[in-house]
C-alpha cells in the first residue's frame, strides 16, 4: 500500500532521513514542512493521506495543536513523531499515537503501516511495540 | 446523754478551729477585759478569766485578780470543765473536797482557790475553745443564782461574738491584703505584657515580611505595616475576612481550603499564591503560619507571615524553563545525530548493519535521557513513573513477541535511578539484548529471558537469565566491541562487576552493583 505523505519536522536532517525511508517503502513524499503555515499550504495544495508530525517546530510547540486540526478538521491521518512524547500527555483525539525518536527504519515501517490500514478500515493486527497508541 | 458521749470532735478539731482565731499570745484588749470586770462584779468574785485551752497550757486573752496570763494545763479548772464537763457549765463549791482539785497547787498552795464557776466557750460549730469562769478563795454553794446563771451565759456569747468578730475582721483584713497582692501583680504582669507587646511590635514593624496574626478561629486581627505598605489597604480594613479578597481570584479556593484544613487540625500552613500589590498587580507569595498553644496544648493564636517570592519564582520558572529547553534540544540532536548516520551509511550498503547497531546505541541513550532528564508535569513519561522498571520496560518494549507480550520478564526489586547510572544502564542491557536477538534465547521463537533485579543488602544485583535459546558449547571465541562495552558501564561507570556464565542451556550474567551506584546523588545527599 503507498500513500501520499507529509513530514512536518524542522530538523532538515531528521526530514531527509525519513524521506529517504519512507520513499524506499514506496510511498509518496508530498512535502516537508518546518512550521505549522507551511504544513497547512501543503495540505491545502493537495490530497495527504497521512502526516508524520513533530511538536516542536520552527515556530515553536505548535505541532500537538497541528496535528489535532489536520486529523479532526482536514481527514488526514496522524502519527506524531517526536523527542518529547510527554507533552501529548494522555494523547490528542482523531490522531493514532506517537512515535519516540530517535527512531529505526523498521519502526517508522510499521507504524506507517499501521496508521495506513487504520485508515483505509482494513484489520489491524498488533500495534508496533514503539508506537504508543492514543485512546 | 453526757456532753462527752455525744461529742463529735476531737482534740485535733479543737486545736485546730482555735489556731484559726489566732488569738493566742495577742495582746489585751478592752472588750475581753470588760467582761472579765463585770463578770467579777456580778459574781463579787476576786478572780475572772477568759481562759483559752491551747495543748499545754491555759491563755488568759483577759483576766481580773491573778495578774498572770496563764498557767499550765495542769492547774487548769478550764481545761478539766472541757475534757470532763457534762454541761455547758462547771460548778466547783469547794475544790479541797473535790479529788480532781484538791492535789492542784493553787488549791493547796497559794492564792487557796476553793469556788470555780465556768462556761465553755462554744465556736458556732460547737467546738469548746476554754471557759469563761470567775474564782472565789472561799467555798460557795455549788448552785448558781439565776443572775449569775444567765450573766455566765450571756457573757460567754459575748466572749465568743468577740472572737468572730475577730476571725472575720482578720479574714477581711487577709482578704484585702491578697487582693492588694494579686493587684500588685496583675499591674506587673499588664506592664511586662505591655512591655513585650511593644517588642513584638518593634520586631514586627520592623521585619522585611510581611506579619498577621488570627483568633483561634482564623480571624484576623492583626497585621504589621509591611502588609499595609505592599497592599497599599487602609490600616484594619484587611481584618476578619478582608484579608481573603487580597488573593488572585485563581488562588483564593486552594489557599482557603487548606487554610480551613490547618484551624482545623492546627498543621503548619504553608502554601504560595499571588496577593494583590498596592499598584494593582499580582505578585507572588509565600504564606506560612504555625499556631501557638498554651500549657495545655490549646490553639490560642496564630502567627503567619508573607514573604514575596515573585522575583524568586520568575528565576526559578525560567531556570526550568531553560532546563526544559536545553533537554529537548539534547532529545533532538539523539534524533538529529541517529539520521545522519543513517544517511552517511546510505552511500555505503556494506556499512548497513554497522550503521543499524550505532542508531540503536543512541536510540537507547536517547531513551535513558528522556527517563532521568528534568521534567515538568507536562513532559513527564506518562508510563509508569520513573524508577529502574518502568524505564526497563520501555528499553525491552522492540523485544515483545507477536502477540506484544514482552519475551524479557522482568522481577524483584525495584529502584530509583539518576542520570548517572542511566546511560550505564540503557548501554549494559541494549548490548544483552542485542545479544540474545542474534544469538541469544530471543533468536529462536520459544526464548525468553528473566531478568531479576535485588537489592541484597548494601548491593544492587542484577541477574540476566537466558533460557531455552539455542545450545552453548563454551565460550564465544572471540568477543565483540558489544561485550566490552557492556564490561565498560558496570566496572568501569556504575563501580559494580559484571560476569558472564556460558551455561549450555542459556547465557547468565550478573551484575553485581554497589546499591549507591544507581543514584549516587540521592546517596550523596544522603550522606552530608
Amino acid at each position: 500500500m503507498t500513500a501520499r505523505i507529509l513530514i512536518i519536522e524542522d530538523e532538515a536532517i531528521v526530514a531527509m532521513e525519513l524521506r529517504f525511508v519512507l520513499e524506499d517503502l514506496g510511498h509518496e513524499v508530498i512535502g516537508m514542512a518546518s512550521d505549522a503555515r507551511a504544513a497547512q499550504k501543503a495540505v491545502d495544495a493537495g490530497d495527504v493521506d497521512l502526516a508524520l508530525v513533530d511538536i516542536h517546530l520552527s515556530d515553536g510547540p505548535t505541532g500537538i495543536e497541528l496535528g489535532r486540526h489536520l486529523a479532526q478538521d482536514q481527514g488526514v491521518t496522524v502519527v506524531y513523531m517526536t523527542a518529547n512524547p510527554g507533552m501529548l500527555g494522555e494523547g490528542v483525539a482523531g490522531t493514532i499515537g506517537v512515535l519516540s525518536k530517535p527512531t529505526d527504519e523498521r519502526a517508522v515501517q510499521t507504524a506507517v503501516d499501521y496508521a495506513l490500514r487504520c485508515r483505509s478500515g482494513q484489520p489491524t493486527e498488533y500495534a508496533p511495540p514503539e508506537l504508543r497508541l492514543f485512546g | 446523754m453526757t456532753e462527752r458521749t455525744r461529742r463529735s470532735w476531737t482534740e485535733a478539731d479543737r486545736l485546730a478551729a482555735l489556731a484559726a482565731y489566732d488569738i493566742l499570745d495577742t495582746a489585751r484588749e478592752p472588750a475581753f477585759d470588760g467582761i472579765a470586770r463585770l463578770l467579777a462584779q456580778i459574781f463579787d468574785a476576786p478572780i475572772a478569766l477568759v481562759n483559752l485551752i491551747d495543748s499545754d497550757r491555759g491563755w488568759f486573752k483577759a483576766e481580773v485578780g491573778t495578774g498572770m496570763t496563764g498557767g499550765t494545763i495542769e492547774t487548769s479548772f478550764c481545761a478539766v470543765n472541757i475534757r470532763e464537763g457534762e454541761g455547758d457549765v462547771m460548778v466547783v463549791a469547794d475544790a479541797t473536797l473535790d479529788p480532781r482539785f484538791a492535789d492542784n497547787p493553787f488549791v493547796s498552795g497559794e492564792p487557796g482557790l476553793r469556788f470555780y464557776a465556768g462556761r465553755l466557750l462554744r465556736t458556732p460549730e460547737g467546738i469548746p475553745l476554754g471557759a469563761l469562769c470567775v474564782h472565789d478563795l472561799k467555798p460557795r454553794s455549788d448552785t448558781l443564782t439565776p443572775i449569775q446563771a444567765s450573766a455566765l451565759e450571756v457573757l460567754a456569747g459575748q466572749v465568743m461574738d468577740q472572737m468572730e468578730l475577730r476571725r472575720s475582721l482578720r479574714a477581711g483584713a487577709l482578704e484585702i491584703l491578697s487582693r492588694q497582692a494579686v493587684e500588685t501583680e496583675l499591674a506587673a504582669t499588664i506592664e511586662a505584657l505591655a512591655e513585650s507587646e511593644q517588642k513584638f511590635r518593634v520586631i514586627t514593624e520592623s521585619m522585611p515580611q510581611m506579619v498577621w496574626s488570627t483568633l483561634p478561629d482564623g480571624f484576623h486581627d492583626y497585621f504589621n505595616a509591611r502588609w499595609y505598605e505592599f497592599t497599599g489597604m487602609e490600616e484594619g480594613a484587611t481584618d476578619g475576612d478582608g484579608w481573603a479578597g487580597m488573593f488572585h481570584t485563581d488562588d483564593q479556593d486552594r489557599a482557603r481550603q487548606l487554610w480551613e484544613s490547618c484551624l482545623a487540625t492546627g498543621e503548619p500552613y504553608e502554601v504560595e499564591y499571588r496577593l494583590r500589590h498596592a499598584s494593582g498587580t499580582y505578585r507572588w507569595v509565600l504564606g506560612r503560619a504555625r499556631p501557638i498553644r498554651d500549657a495545655s496544648g490549646r490553639i490560642i493564636r496564630w502567627f503567619g507571615t508573607c514573604t514575596d517570592i515573585d522575583e524568586l519564582k520568575r528565576l526559578r520558572d525560567g531556570k526550568d524553563l531553560l532546563s526544559q529547553e536545553l533537554s529537548h534540544r539534547i532529545k533532538n540532536i539523539f534524533a538529529v545525530v541517529s539520521a545522519l548516520i543513517a544517511l552517511s551509511a546510505r552511500e555505503f550498503p556494506e556499512a548497513q548493519p554497522f550503521a543499524k547497531a550505532v542508531r540503536d546505541r543512541v536510540a537507547a541513550l536517547a531513551r535513558a535521557h528522556e527517563f532521568v532528564r528534568p521534567h515538568t508535569e507536562a513532559s513527564r513519561p506518562s508510563v509508569g513513573s520513573m524508577t529502574l522498571h518502568a524505564f526497563l520496560d520501555a528499553l525491552f518494549r522492540p523485544y515483545a513477541d507477536d502477540a506484544g507480550r514482552s519475551r524479557i520478564i522482568l522481577q524483584g526489586d525495584d529502584a530509583v535511578f539518576d542520570d548517572q547510572a542511566a546511560t550505564s544502564v540503557a548501554l549494559l542491557f541494549h548490548e544483552l539484548a542485542t545479544n540474545a536477538a542474534k544469538y541469544g534465547a530471543l533468536s529462536l521463537p520459544g526464548g525468553r529471558v528473566e531478568l531479576t533485579t535485588q537489592s541484597v543488602g548494601d548491593r544492587f544485583v542484577l541477574t540476566w537469565d537466558e533460557r531455552d535459546g539455542p545450545r552453548i558449547d563454551g565460550p564465544p571465541t572471540r568477543t565483540g566491541f558489544g561485550s566490552s562495552l557492556a564490561t565498560v558501564s558496570v566496572e568501569g561507570q556504575l563501580g559494580g562487576r559484571l560476569e558472564r556464565s556460558w551455561r549450555p542451556g542459556g547465557l547468565l550474567v550478573v551484575a553485581d552493583l554497589p546499591a549507591t551506584a544507581l543514584s549516587r546523588r540521592r546517596a550523596a545527599l544522603k550522606a552530608v
